[in-house]
């Protein structure tokens, strides 16, 4: 996806290790936002 | 020919273990087994009831096991199992919703279908069936399924018997289509590496970098974004302090919100 954006002309970068790296680094995380969060139905 | 051998020396045990192993995830097409031990019960070498019993208590034990895997792994287990489809988020969504709208009654056809029957039972997990609604459904479906095929192996004996004479003949035929295989997998490979490697050219950034970027004045020129394809579906989940998510699959309409002016950092899990 970064090639993609750079190819559209965004200026983009890979963070290494993801969000688990940056968890592992103590770094601020923020909760999901409601609205963002995905519905998947159930049976209860 | 030795599959029917192999079937009449250890049929209980195989079909048990063959059977378990498809349920728990394992890709094999355990409905060959169950036609092989149908074969041989027609050909008396095994009892129908017992390899009945193996294989309906090996399916429901391993979609047990799969069932409270997906209880208390949530949607990380189904994440697991999508990724092996092209798109894991689409294939996590269409899976529950085909099994929420089709209803719980999936269970009892689930087995027939590729790819659904492995996903059925952590679905049903997932989506807070009732276990003992799961059980009495996925035993039925277990019945269904194992007596479809052994049916079709008791039925069709002679013709297996043949079917497997015309593959030891065909045994060098089959070593070289596998070896056609092997070679279009390896340029396969070849060319997915050529592929990655075009896609390094994309700078990659320590965390710590990017943090002392964030902490400097420059910080109004990044812009971080989360492209996880996975991982919004649990009330718990995190993300980086100030990130915005791009739906991987919308991509051109999620790039008009990006910001040109800055600097876009991506990360997934």
């Amino acid at each position: 996806m970064a090639h993609l954006l750079r190819e559209k002309g965004f200026n983009t970068f890979v963070i290494v290790g993801g969000l688990t790296a940056w968890r592992k680094a103590g770094e601020p995380l923020e909760a999901v936002p409601k609205n963002d969060l995905v519905k998947l139905p159930t049976f209860s | 020919m030795e599959l029917l051998h192999l079937m009449a020396r250890h049929g209980y045990a195989l079909t048990f273990g063959l059977l378990l192993a498809e349920a728990i995830g394992v890709p094999f097409p355990a409905a060959i087994a169950l036609v092989t031990a149908g074969a041989a019960v027609a050909a008396h070498t095994l009892w129908g009831p017992y390899v009945l019993l193996a294989a309906v208590v090996a399916l429901v034990i391993g979609d047990t096991v799969q069932f409270w895997l997906g209880r208390y792994m949530g949607w990380l287990l189904l994440g697991f199992l999508c990724r092996v489809s092209i798109n894991p988020e689409t294939c996590i969504l269409r899976s529950a919703e085909s099994f929420y709208k089709r209803g719980k009654f999936t269970l009892l056809v689930a087995k027939f279908i590729p790819g659904v029957n492995t996903m059925a039972a952590p679905l049903a997990g997932s989506m807070k069936m009732r276990f003992w609604q799961f059980l009495r459904l996925d035993f039925a479906g277990a019945m269904i399924y194992s007596l479809a095929y052994l049916g079709v192996g008791y039925l069709s004996r002679d013709f297996l018997k043949a079917l497997l004479r015309g593959f030891h003949t065909a045994g060098l035929a089959m070593e070289a289509v596998v070896l056609s295989a092997l070679v279009v997998y390896a340029v396969y490979r070849i060319v997915q590496y050529r592929r990655n490697y075009m896609f390094r050219i994309v700078p990659r950034v320590q965390v710590q970098e990017l943090a002392a970027r964030l902490a400097s004045q420059d910080a109004d020129k990044v812009q971080i974004v989360d492209v996880r394809s996975h991982g919004y579906y649990d009330e718990d989940a995190s993300r980086i302090k100030n990130s915005i998510r791009i739906e991987p699959n919308n991509l051109e309409e999620e790039i008009k919100n990006l910001p040109r002016d800055k600097d876009i950092y991506l990360y997934c899990t």
